[in-house]
């Protein structure tokens, strides 16, 4: 049964951490502005090359909860949940969340030395990028071992940044169930079609594999273990970027209510206007404590992830939603404009509850993890699969 | 932190051993623990007693406390000095959830109100003869105090206060009428919150006094709020004379007094409507029918509500153990409460249908009609959700203030 019993401790930012925050702020600041984000975003790659790299030599994010033995910092998810945060706050186009969190959770999953030592330390170097298909949506692709290796065959949609990726880490169907394979994609095997998306910032591909070689990583049986994992780690880093991201839209509507002036007073002195944005911050600091316990129970392997997890995709998707809409809102007509960022962390908001699941979807899952059924009460139907479609 | 094993603090887990095993010998294990189906179904927010049952009740609450204080488990993050331990103040919550395993009495508002408002208060603005008299036995619930703070004219304008306290002689004579006062017939001492100076902006014109509450003129009469039962009163106070040595806080810094006050009192809400919350959660898993996907995620989400509840107070705690100031964590628990308290009547009322309106004598169903009719006092009470978010609004968020209005 669940028991909420953390140190307090945990749950405050450190000092090494809240230097992080601030060094990774300035960067973005500069380098990573809203101007630079639709640039970056509408460029063939995606992202910045140079700001990927500035991040991962610099500062080191991306190899922050790498084991050390694998090139990486050796810190835990708590670091990079901070990383996270900043660069979800901006909108930051890079493929960090499929790299770091999604791609490098699976190779440290699957417990396969072989492939962490393979690809982890150019993870954490920043010389590859990486994605997985078939966790979040399942996918129509099977695995044959052929006179060269195994094979992959079939389709798996929506991946994340699935167009550029370096590394594809697949759940394909084998004889006896799910295994997982790495691909490393070429053209003439693999087929990557871009979809046209409702987050420019976070872009996503159908995939064809025609034959495509790949490499099995762990041993057959242990996919599903691995996909509950990673799942649960993108939706703990999905938190973080959450708040982050609601943070920064309640930051700038404080800004602008307050400069605005309408009836010769600023609007932010109108009750209607600062009750809504003190129920935002009750929202906001909600989705932030539940982040903050999510990150440590991942970082810390605790049995309470599965429900810290559902709780923080709860707790800040639904925060995320609300301050993307008072973004818009509170700005009046400015904030309906294209020019205006606003749209652009609606879109995130709402492009990123497909991902990993609606608060709906989690509310069920968490339904049935706690018990909260009735006597006897069995799965409802979509139940404890918020991946699943 | 560091310094915690070096100056004898037990950790977190020795702590709560050694709670257990005082507790065992102190006290009852709660019969047929955590049983459903069995014992205690109240979910009352406001209990409905009499005068009688309330003086007996404290009287149990109060042997409790003297037992607490007197071997060393009252007062855990006080000093020495006022028979404390020194211990973090975290200590407090881990010492309560141990204790929620055993049959002790459920602390009535005026406790709470006594050793986590009021002390804390005098602490910080008494004399310190003030505090050598007052501090052991209000920690120790010898003395038990209550708040005169809301009149009929001066709700959540708190400041607008007209109850009056005149200068004479070696002290000061107090007239007014008080309402909304919990443990008014219990409590030995109010805190008077009042206008010493008319002439002066209202905010600088208040002094805060100690009144014995078995003072000549002071008269205490119940008032019958919409649950059907009497757990507040209003207070008259006629020519009431308090000594000045009974003064705490300077004259005309009233409300500083008050706002330390409120701002415990702020504090001290976060925890409010947990019980309830997770009563309501025990509900949804023994239902004698399968819950619909619905009901499941009305039911998880105030699972959520209450995870998200308790960990802000978890992020105060930690704050405070690290000697920052908590942040806009501190603010928010009383609006996530009342919130959660409301969400606690909703699922309830969706689980139950029928024997939530009407009494079938069915074990822990009509039973929270009680909770649905008192939970909207909290967000009236201590603050009311528009005050907190005015709160919120202008001293965290730094918003501009209304333009003042007439009387500001």
């Amino acid at each position: 049964m669940f028991r909420l019993d953390p140190d307090p401790a945990l749950l405050l930012e450190s000092d090494e951490r809240r230097q992080l925050r601030e060094i990774l702020r300035r960067l973005l600041t500069e380098s990573c502005g809203p101007e630079e984000v639709r640039a970056q975003a509408g460029s063939p790659r995606g992202h910045d090359r140079a700001l990927w790299e500035r991040l991962a030599d610099e500062i080191g994010v991306h190899g922050l909860a790498v084991p050390e033995e694998y090139g990486g910092a050796g810190c835990t998810f708590a670091e990079l949940a901070v990383a996270l945060e900043e660069t979800g706050r901006v909108l930051c186009p890079a493929p960090l969340l499929t790299t770091v969190v999604l791609a490098a959770h699976a190779l440290s999953a699957a417990g396969d030395r072989a492939a962490c030592a393979r690809w982890l330390p150019g993870i954490a170097s920043g010389a590859l990028t990486a994605t997985v298909a078939g966790f979040l949506h399942r996918a129509d692709v099977t695995a044959e071992r052929g006179p060269g290796g195994w094979v992959l065959r079939g389709e798996a949609d929506f991946v994340p940044d699935g167009e550029g990726a370096d590394l594809l880490l697949v759940v394909a169907q084998v004889p006896d169930g799910e295994r997982l394979f790495a691909c490393e994609p070429d053209p003439a095997t693999c087929d990557r079609v871009a979809r046209s998306v409702l987050d420019p910032t976070r872009r996503q591909a159908l995939i064809r594999f025609r034959g495509a070689p790949a490499e099995p990583v762990g041993e057959p049986g242990q996919a599903p273990g691995i996909v509950d994992s990673v799942l649960d780690a993108g939706r703990v880093a999905l938190a973080a970027e959450h708040v982050g991201g609601s943070a920064h839209a309640l930051d700038a509507v404080l800004t602008y209510v307050s400069d605005r002036t309408q009836f010769g007073r600023a609007i932010g002195s109108f009750q209607a206007v600062k009750h809504r944005l003190a129920d935002l911050l009750v929202e906001v600091e909600g989705a932030r404590s539940a982040s903050a316990y999510a990150s440590a129970c991942l970082a810390g392997k605790a049995a309470e992830l599965p429900v810290a997890a559902s709780a923080a995709a709860v707790s800040c998707t639904g925060a995320y939603r609300l301050a993307t809409t008072e973004y818009v809102q509170l700005h009046g007509g400015i904030g309906f404009t294209w020019e205006h960022p606003a749209h652009l962390y609606v879109r995130r908001a709402r492009a990123d509850e497909a991902l990993f699941g609606t608060a709906d979807d989690h509310r069920l899952r968490l339904a049935g993890l706690l018990g909260l059924t009735g006597r006897d009460g069995g799965p409802v139907d979509g139940d404890g699969s918020p991946h699943g479609d | 932190m560091e310094g915690s094993t070096m100056s004898g603090i037990p950790g977190p887990e020795e702590f709560r051993a050694e709670v257990r095993r005082w507790l065992t010998g102190t006290a009852k294990a709660r019969a047929a623990r955590q049983e459903w189906g069995r014992g205690d179904d109240s979910v009352a927010v406001f209990e409905n007693r009499t005068e009688a049952e309330e003086r007996e009740h404290t009287d149990r609450n109060r042997e409790w406390e003297r037992t607490r204080y007197d071997q060393g488990w009252g007062a855990l993050d006080w000093p020495k000095e006022y028979g404390g331990r020194e211990l973090p103040a975290h200590y407090e919550q881990l010492y309560r959830a141990e204790e929620a395993a055993f049959d002790v009495p459920r602390r009535t508002e005026i406790f709470p109100v006594t050793q986590q408002l009021v002390a804390p208060a005098i602490r910080i603005w008494g004399t310190e003869e003030q505090k050598q008299r007052w501090l052991r036995p209000m920690l120790r619930t010898d003395e038990l105090a209550c708040q005169l703070f809301s009149e009929t004219e001066a709700g959540s304008d708190l400041a607008a206060v007209r109850t009056r306290a005149v200068p004479d002689g070696e002290g000061w004579v107090l007239r007014g009428h008080k309402v909304w006062t919990s443990g008014a017939q219990v409590a030995t001492w109010g805190v008077a919150v009042c206008r010493t100076d008319p002439d002066v902006p209202k905010h600088a014109g208040i002094t805060v006094f100690l009144v014995r509450m078995d003072a000549p003129g002071v008269t205490v009469r119940p008032i019958r709020q919409m649950t059907g039962g009497a757990s507040f009163n209003e207070v008259y106070l006629d020519d009431v004379f308090v000594p000045d040595t009974d003064r705490l806080g300077p004259v005309g810094e009233g409300w500083k007094v008050t706002l330390t006050v409120l701002a415990a009192e702020r504090l001290d809400s976060g925890g409010l409507g947990l019980d309830n919350a997770d009563r309501a959660l025990e509900l949804a898993r023994h239902l004698p029918r399968p819950l619909t996907g619905g009901e499941r995620q009305q039911a998880a989400d105030l699972f959520v509500r209450t995870l998200v509840q308790r960990l802000i107070g978890l992020r105060v705690t930690a704050a405070l153990v690290a000697g920052r100031e908590p942040g806009a964590e501190a603010s928010v628990g009383k609006l996530h409460a009342t919130a959660t308290m409301r969400a606690t009547t909703d699922l309830v009322q969706q689980l139950l249908g029928p024997r939530l309106a009407a009494d079938t004598g069915e074990w822990g169903t009509f039973a929270w009609t009680e909770h649905l009719l008192g939970a909207p006092g909290y967000r009236i009470a201590g603050g009311s959700d528009e005050i907190q978010r005015t709160i919120l609004a202008e001293r965290v968020l730094g918003l501009p203030k209304e333009p003042k209005g007439a009387g500001s």
